[in-house]
């Protein structure tokens, strides 16, 4: 078990007409125990740079998907310009049409910015999206050297057994999927929560000499993650963001 | 009128090599070096309410202006947990003795932020929180 401690210091000696000196310490525990976190992603930088003549976009920091959902996650951010008008927005994805502001970013929920040299340290419950999922079934008859092509990943069937088929196809990897199989049925799962996309034949394409079949049914409707932390700089030029996950 | 915020993430074995990252930040006015100058000073309640109720009221008056919420769980035991959201949105849960310290724009009136005591049982009790506001927008009576 790791020990993690994050300890805030707040002070001022002229806010107030008494002087606020105020000192806490977290230790970093896993959801409702008292077990240590034992993961982080280290601490790392990002920095942002875009064309003086586009739109700035948003950049994704990190995907809910790729944590534990209500986990006692915590997230450290700090803006490391010196430039005090230069400012990252952080973002939550959701559904809410938080436009109003002037950001044009329906779709994104903003936290708040972080100025020059500014920080935050807050949890995060990395609420993915609903995965799709849809099968592919292999049937009817198919030969060796045909093929099915998904997702930028060609699999060349060695021989005309169905479920070895559709095996050779669980067995490769896919840059967005991950797979599993059945006999003869493969299924495919998202990687990531995505409301916009769905699979048929002409995106899961089998090319057989014979009459073999690929046929595809979506199983799963995927929705967006409402929890994705999305970044956006204030200015095109390079603005760099530290940060850390320390995760379940 | 400086108020600094200074954050020290510690670890010795969460990693191959410590962990000691020790960043301290002057709380200033949007886009500038003017301090920020307004609190609601410390606030504690004890929360007993499951569903979310509200923390801190979003103002039209606070856009594009700076603010720094600080929040902490006071509870000692690990299960009792606070639910914080902003604009209806779940940011994370913080578990006992857990803080946070963020930045808060107030885009528009729903960014309130929210917080349930989503875990209280009647025999583990409220839990208590702490928290305050530094900001510069002047529309806050409400919160005062």
């Amino acid at each position: 078990m790791a020990t993690t401690t994050a300890t805030l210091t707040l002070a001022s000696t002229d806010l107030l007409s008494d002087a606020l000196s105020m000192t806490t310490s977290a230790t970093l525990t896993t959801a409702g125990t008292s077990t240590g976190v034992t993961q982080t992603t280290g601490l790392g930088r990002k920095t942002t740079t875009f064309s003086g003549s586009g739109a700035i976009d948003t950049v994704v920091l990190f995907r809910a998907d790729d944590y534990t959902a209500d986990g006692a996650n915590k997230i450290y951010l700090k803006n490391t310009s010196t430039t005090a008008a230069e400012f990252f927005t952080v973002f939550l994805t959701g559904d809410r049409a938080t436009d109003v502001h002037g950001n044009a970013d329906p779709g994104l929920t903003e936290i708040g910015r972080l100025y020059a040299g500014d920080w935050a340290f807050f949890p995060w419950n990395a609420t993915g999206g609903t995965k799709e999922a849809f099968t592919v079934t292999i049937a009817n008859t198919w030969a060796a050297g045909d093929t099915f092509v998904f997702d930028g990943v060609t699999v060349v069937a060695a021989d005309s057994t169905l479920n070895n088929i559709a095996a050779q196809i669980d067995a490769a990897q896919y840059p967005n999927w991950v797979t599993s199989v059945s006999s003869a049925v493969v299924t495919f799962v998202s990687r990531y929560g995505n409301a916009g996309i769905e699979i048929d034949t002409s995106e899961a394409v089998s090319t057989t000499a014979g009459d073999g079949t690929g046929a595809v049914a979506t199983t799963v409707s995927g929705t967006r993650s409402v929890a994705d932390i999305y970044i956006k700089p204030s200015v095109h030029t390079a603005m760099t963001l530290e940060h850390m996950l320390i995760h379940e | 009128m400086a108020t600094t915020a200074t954050l020290t993430l510690t670890s010795s074995d969460i990693a191959g090599d410590p962990v000691n990252v020790s960043k301290t930040t002057t709380c200033t006015k949007a886009g500038g070096t003017i301090d920020l100058d307004q609190s609601t000073g410390m606030n504690r309640i004890l929360l007993r309410e499951t569903t979310n109720k509200l923390l801190l009221g979003a103002t039209a008056g606070g856009n594009d202006l700076s603010a720094k919420v600080y929040l902490i769980n006071k509870a000692t035991d690990p299960t009792q947990y606070v639910t914080v959201t902003i604009n209806a949105q779940t940011i994370g849960k913080l578990y006992a003795g857990d803080w946070m310290f963020f930045p808060w724009s107030q885009t528009d009136t729903s960014a309130d932020i929210e917080v349930a005591a989503t875990s209280y049982t009647t025999a583990g009790g409220a839990i208590p929180i702490e928290y305050c506001l530094f900001h510069e927008d002047s529309i806050r009576l409400a919160d005062a």
